[in-house]
């Protein structure tokens, strides 16, 4: 869609005489600016013309003033629309869009900001009864005592009878630290609230004054089997930031990278949803079958997590032909050993009673809360970034959604599955097409100073989100990054109503969101 | 049922040392020196995330993978500090999370030992100085540590190593607190 035309539909959508000024486009995104108080209604219009929301970031412009960016994608236009106001006083959108409001909690912690007509402002990255940093990372002045609450209220539903488990932050199994608090009356979850963040490190705000390439592998640390996914994002928003061509082997290289890490980490998943229903027959030979993938990443790439190969610009090193002929002569038989696994696991009743109608998200709560990735596919929604906005080789290869409508921890485990068999086919087409050539490009990772680029992957969460503020000499000035993980979590909040608390590690592992990666 | 011999059998790693694994090699130098002592030969351990992104704990789950398999070293993961002889501790830790590792360490009993896996738990890399750390991010600045293992992430059998070391050094504490009763 042309970006008059995209202009236009938004106007028409938008309250009259509300005025909205185009600031800036690229190949990769479309920035429209508007006052602080009609943030609310552009946003609003953006949604009636087909945008769903992904993402916010504030960047602070100086003198106690912030730009707030609510970013969409919209339908057709091939690209983000961010919608950007700066100013010193904000609105919260999160009653028309409900998953805005961890966003907007997260931009209230790190500026100190207080959005109006918040619907829940308690702290989200911090944990005052844990302790504050001296200043917020995007605001200069230091913390008061008197602004730190250390309330941390999680109300139940007051039924009669109701009591309230607490579980977390360490947790029985070998996972991440996260609190939740499930309150019940005899087995069914009446409400359940997660409280993360434990795994905060402050990435966003310690990549600030970094050079590009010194930034890459702190991408590769959001989360371990996000690596390829997180970097190839960050690199690509680089990339658009500073205008630079990435040679064609590396694009196929990266999508070799991407597909092998989604392998490996929905095997995680498979796995632990038979683990969890006490299938162990199939969740050991799952395993087996990841051991074995992370052992052919070290052979194929020289590290189990694929880490240190993206590279601004292309990849820091080729990976030869033979590797990858090795690689497909591998997948062929790993994609036979799966047909097996299916066969064993599908057939045994006490997976299907436990994962049939357990855990369901329906579409319309997925759209409400704007989920991305296998847990929205598994409600039906058309949302992978693969199709939609192709990057990397994806627009040349033949990429095929996985679908399901039921949105059960089953639906999940088919979409996963499938997932798995067409990455597998995906990197046999792309090692097939494989141009020769280099793989690091030649131009400067410079921009401009304030320069703005996004760049985004399908992680095996779904997509992820990065946005890139350049200063002078290829330095960062300010990076946001939204992940799957940080979209998806409150989703697991609507999917465990009504089931029972025994089935609660199905359906978490069902999603597989990662802590470390919401928590950033 | 479904080929079960036929799927697993034969994948199950052979330590020795003429492996061409060398972090396989360096683990059946050390099973031939270790200790025969109870302590060090069944091992609890109880994992606290203090802060990695998450890939040593994928690798933590792959210890029990077919191929790892690290119970037949008599490694047992358990569900609780209270159970545990060893606490492995990834980082860097952070502040929201140094609450959590604090009252894990002190729900063990004695004689207990602690290690800290990953170069993030080691030095703190690569987000040491960000503001949202304990100092540095290092897991010594809240548990003291008894065995190290470095690496980005430690391989199974780099963790496996690990934790049998801290076994040694469990064995040590438990002749010390036994004196010390004496």
């Amino acid at each position: 869609m042309e970006t008059t035309q995209l202009k236009e539909k938004i106007a028409a959508n938008a309250p009259s005489g509300m005025k909205f000024t185009l600031r800036e486009e690229n190949e990769t995104m479309l920035r429209l600016e508007c006052s602080p108080e009609a943030l609310y209604s552009l946003c609003w219009a953006c949604t009636r013309a087909g945008g769903v929301f992904d993402s916010a970031f504030i960047s602070n412009s100086g003198k106690g003033a912030f730009e707030v960016s609510y970013v969409f994608r919209v339908q057709d236009a091939d690209r983000m629309v961010a919608m950007c106001a700066s100013g010193k006083e904000f609105f919260s959108i999160s009653h028309l869009i409900p998953a805005a409001i961890w966003d907007e909690r997260k931009m209230q912690d790190v500026t100190g900001l207080k959005f109006g007509r918040m619907a829940d402002s308690r702290a989200l990255i911090f944990h005052p009864e844990a302790g504050m940093p001296d200043k917020r990372p995007l605001s200069q002045s230091a913390i008061k005592e008197s602004e730190i609450d250390k309330s941390y209220p999680m109300p139940g539903t007051g039924a009669h009878g109701e009591y309230e488990i607490p579980v977390g932050p360490v947790h029985a199994g070998i996972i991440e630290p996260g609190h939740f608090r499930f309150h019940v009356v005899g087995e069914p979850i009446l409400k359940m609230e997660t409280r993360m963040f434990f795994l905060h490190r402050g990435i966003e705000a310690f990549a600030e004054g970094k050079t590009f390439s010194e930034a890459v592998p702190l991408m590769e640390q959001i989360s371990g089997d996000e690596t390829a996914a997180n970097s190839v994002a960050f690199a690509q928003a680089v990339e658009s930031a500073c205008g630079m061509d990435v040679p064609e082997r590396a694009k196929y290289l990266r999508t070799v990278l991407l597909e092998m890490e989604r392998i490996y980490s929905h095997l995680a998943d498979l796995g632990g949803m038979a683990t969890d229903v006490g299938f162990y027959g199939a969740s050991s030979r799952f395993t087996l079958l990841r051991e074995e993938m992370m052992r052919l990443n070290k052979e194929v790439s020289g590290n189990r997590f694929l880490r240190g190969l993206i590279a601004i610009g292309g990849m820091s090193r080729d990976i030869p032909d033979d590797a990858l002929s090795t690689l497909s002569n591998k997948l062929k038989r790993f994609l036979a050993m799966l047909d097996e696994l299916q066969e064993i696991t599908l057939s045994s009743s006490t997976f299907l009673d436990r994962a049939f109608s357990t855990g369901i998200v329906s579409a319309d709560i997925a759209r409400e809360l704007a989920l991305v990735g296998p847990g929205a596919r598994a409600s039906g929604i058309s949302c992978d970034a693969r199709v939609h906005y192709p990057y990397a080789a994806y627009g040349k290869i033949k990429v095929q959604e996985a679908l399901e409508t039921n949105g059960d921890v089953l639906s999940r485990f088919f979409v996963k599955l499938t997932e798995v068999r067409n990455a597998a086919a995906i990197m046999l087409e792309a090692m097939d097409k494989m141009p020769k050539g280099a793989v690091l490009s030649k131009d400067s990772a410079t921009a401009s100073d304030g320069k703005i680029g996004f760049g985004w992957a399908e992680a095996p969460r779904g997509s992820c989100m990065f946005m890139v503020e350049a200063a002078k000499g290829g330095k960062i000035r300010r990076l946001a990054c939204r992940t799957a993980s940080f979209r998806n979590w409150r989703a697991l909040e609507q999917a465990v109503l009504g089931n029972i608390v025994p089935d609660f590690p199905l359906i978490n592992k069902s999603f597989n969101l990662s802590y470390a990666g919401c928590d950033l | 049922m479904f080929g079960l011999k036929s799927f697993l059998a034969g994948y199950t790693d052979r330590i020795s040392e003429d492996s061409h694994d060398p972090e396989i090699r360096e683990l059946a130098k050390y099973l031939k020196t270790r200790s025969l002592s109870p302590f060090a030969q069944s091992i609890h351990v109880r994992m606290v995330d203090g802060g990695s992104p998450n890939d040593v704990e994928l690798e933590e789950g792959l210890t029990g993978s077919p191929q790892v398999d690290a119970e037949r070293f008599g490694i047992h993961f358990c569900a609780s500090p209270r159970h545990a002889d060893v606490l492995l501790v990834t980082g860097p830790i952070t502040v929201n999370m140094k609450q959590g590792l604090v009252k894990s360490y002190n729900a063990m009993a004695e004689p207990r030992a602690v290690v800290a896996a990953g170069d993030g738990a080691c030095t703190g890399a690569p987000f040491s100085g960000s503001y949202a750390l304990v100092g540095k991010g290092t897991i010594e600045e809240v548990v003291p540590v008894d065995v190290k293992v470095p690496g980005n992430p430690p391989s199974p059998y780099a963790l496996i190593l690990g934790i049998l070391k801290a076994g040694a050094v469990l064995e040590q504490k438990s002749a010390k607190l036994r004196a010390s009763k004496k």
